[in-house]
């Protein structure tokens, strides 16, 4: 009956497809070192719940701009106002140059920022599925950005793109050193991107599980256990107030991020 | 070598010793944002405490630079659990 707190990132197929040799599903399998011996009654999936998230955001903006929205806004528009309002901050903010190119990449850096907040906040639901916790999925998101990204920068610059490499005032000797170095730190933003945001929601659900695993086996050896127990519970509540601003903010540095990112292709240091 | 002590485990629980510089990294980013560094800057206004009205920019770099020294640290926190798990 040993189960390790990891089981909690599982993901079941729900609808296979098979094309030749190819094994896509409606939610990818990923196979892991299982030890559980009972069946969950409880299937999270991924697919399902990244399907969940857009399809809630879309609802919830669609409802709240009906009729041009209430002149003086009600909570769930004062939300999504909220958001909307933020997020053009961090691209003036972080994009220097002219209003049109910055303005081009508003709605993409939207659409990032509110995917994975949503995303976030849905795996806080008790007994829900985080989708960001699972390494495939933010590695993916972030590679494809920072491919995106690199094309921008060919794009606006050409080969002149690649003086991103050595920055000003560099002595010539220590030149192919640094160029080497700057090469490594430049592939290593896509993989440090991803993995911020994977390890963040990975490590906050897998301490809330063994907190929690803690707080259920002392209540239930009795004596005074029973009482005692209320201490991790109380770490446990504490710690999900915790993972909420995490997964805020983890949202936000992930966006501030490919901001700053696009910044430098744009406009090469 | 002990009964019951793998050393994947061993190795899993001398790798999370690492985090202690992540967490004297990120009290060092708040530290400064707050309160300033009087051996560098003794006489500039570049915390909150001489500068209040710098409160909402220098808080969005404090969660900037709160946010990527946790990247460090949960680099750590994840070869930790390659070692204990893959290994």
């Amino acid at each position: 009956m040993a189960c390790s707190p990891l089981e909690q990132f599982a993901i079941i197929p729900l609808i296979p497809i098979h094309i030749g040799n190819l094994y896509l599903s409606f939610t990818p399998k990923v196979y892991m070192e299982q030890k559980k011996t009972f069946f969950f009654p409880y299937q999270p999936n991924s697919s399902l719940f990244m399907l969940l998230t857009i399809s809630l955001v879309l609802l919830l903006v669609s409802f709240v701009t009906l009729n041009g929205g209430h002149p003086v806004p009600n909570a769930w528009q004062s939300f999504v106002e909220i958001i909307y309002d933020f997020v053009p901050n961090l691209v003036n903010e972080q994009i220097s140059g002219a209003s049109s190119m910055k303005q081009r990449f508003f709605p993409f850096i939207f659409v990032t920022f509110t995917f994975l907040l949503f995303c976030n906040l849905i795996g806080m639901i008790p007994y829900s599925f985080t989708v960001t916790s699972h390494f495939i999925i933010t590695l993916g998101l972030s590679l494809s950005l920072f491919i995106g990204i690199t094309i921008v920068g060919f794009q606006t610059h050409g080969l002149h793109f690649f003086s991103l490499l050595l920055p000003q005032g560099v002595p010539l000797p220590l030149a192919p050193f640094l160029v080497l170095l700057e090469l490594i730190s430049y592939r290593f933003r896509a993989l440090s991107l991803g993995i911020r945001l994977f390890a963040n929601m990975m490590a906050g659900h897998s301490l809330v599980k063994i907190l929690s695993g803690f707080a259920w086996t002392m209540l239930s050896m009795g004596g005074i256990m029973y009482l005692a127990h209320l201490a991790p519970f109380l770490i446990v509540f504490a710690l999900t107030g915790l993972e909420l601003g995490v997964a805020i903010l983890q949202a936000y540095v992930f966006t501030i991020l490919i901001c700053i990112y696009l910044n430098d292709a744009i406009n090469l240091h | 070598m002990l009964e019951g002590a793998k050393l994947v485990n061993i190795g899993a629980g001398a790798a999370t010793i690492a985090l202690a510089g992540a967490a004297v990294g990120i009290g060092n980013v708040f530290s400064i944002a707050l309160k300033g560094n009087t051996k560098i800057t003794p006489i500039q206004p570049h915390s909150v405490a001489r500068n209040p009205s710098l409160a909402k920019q220098l808080f969005g770099y404090a969660i900037l630079g709160f946010a990527l020294t946790e990247a460090i640290a949960l680099f750590a926190l994840m070869m930790a659990f390659l070692i204990l798990f893959v290994f």
